[in-house]
Formats: structure tokens, C-alpha cells, sequence
């Protein structure tokens, strides 16, 4: 598994930090009252990649 | 199960963490989920589950601030979800 992963490596990281930047750039985009929420955890699907190798 | 600041919890025994540079990846050999573990707070907080009595103790040992404890409350009932915690 990990080495399907190795191979998406860089995709991964440069999509997670496409997704956190916002949050970085804009702190407040979530905040509520004060709370600010932050998206600790994300699920992502990979049905259907057992054929791209 | 809802997991809460009161829930005793583990990773799954079939869940292997492999470190990032945003956090961790989690993989669920069972059920073949993957999971973004989008700070390294987290990763530090799930790792140390087993070696704590509750979610609030891990919170308290790993020094997170109490402001974040909903967002960590959410993050691991979103995990409990996915089978990658188990509430134990």
C-alpha cells in the first residue's frame, strides 16, 4: 500500500497543501463566535487505483 | 459509536500511520480507508489513545489547548466512523 502511495507522494502533499493554505492564509474563515474550527482529518477514497499500477 | 471527550479509545489494530510532512497518513488494511491526518497534533494525540483512560486525558497529556478539544472531539468520532479508532 505504502508503495502505491510513494508513487502519489508529491500529489498528495502539493493537494493537502493546496486545501490548507486557505486556512492559513485566512485564519478566520471559520471562525464562529470566536470558535475556530479546524479540519484535522480527511477521508479520501482510492477504490478503483488497484489497476493504475 | 459517538466518540466523546469521556470515550476510551484506540487506533484500530489493522491501521497503520505512516508520518507526512502535513501530519500522517492513516491506512485501514481491513477495510482499505485512507485517512489525511492533517496536523501533527493529532497524529500525537491518536498515537497516545491506548495509554489513556479517556479522549480528555490524551487532550490534556499532548498540552492541546481546550479550545481545539471540539475540533479533536469531531476529528476522532469522524475516525470512529471509518473504523481507523476504536472506541474501546
Amino acid at each position: 500500500m505504502w508503495l502505491l502511495l510513494d508513487s502519489m507522494d508529491q500529489d498528495i502533499t502539493a493537494q493537502n497543501e493546496e486545501a490548507v493554505a486557505p486556512q492559513q492564509a485566512s485564519p478566520g474563515a471559520r471562525d464562529t463566535a470566536g470558535i475556530v474550527e479546524e479540519l484535522l482529518v480527511e477521508e479520501i477514497s482510492i477504490d478503483g487505483m488497484c489497476g493504475v499500477y | 459509536m459517538t466518540a466523546t471527550l469521556e470515550s476510551a479509545c484506540s487506533l484500530h489494530p489493522q491501521v497503520a500511520i505512516r508520518p507526512e510532512p502535513f501530519g500522517a497518513l492513516a491506512y485501514h488494511y481491513g477495510n482499505r480507508r485512507l485517512v489525511f491526518l492533517r496536523h501533527p497534533d493529532v497524529v500525537r494525540v491518536i498515537e497516545s489513545l491506548s495509554s489513556h483512560g479517556s479522549l480528555r486525558e490524551a487532550l490534556e497529556a499532548n498540552g492541546i489547548d481546550e479550545g481545539r478539544w471540539p475540533s479533536f472531539v469531531k476529528a476522532i468520532d469522524s475516525l470512529t466512523g471509518s473504523e481507523i479508532i476504536r472506541v474501546r
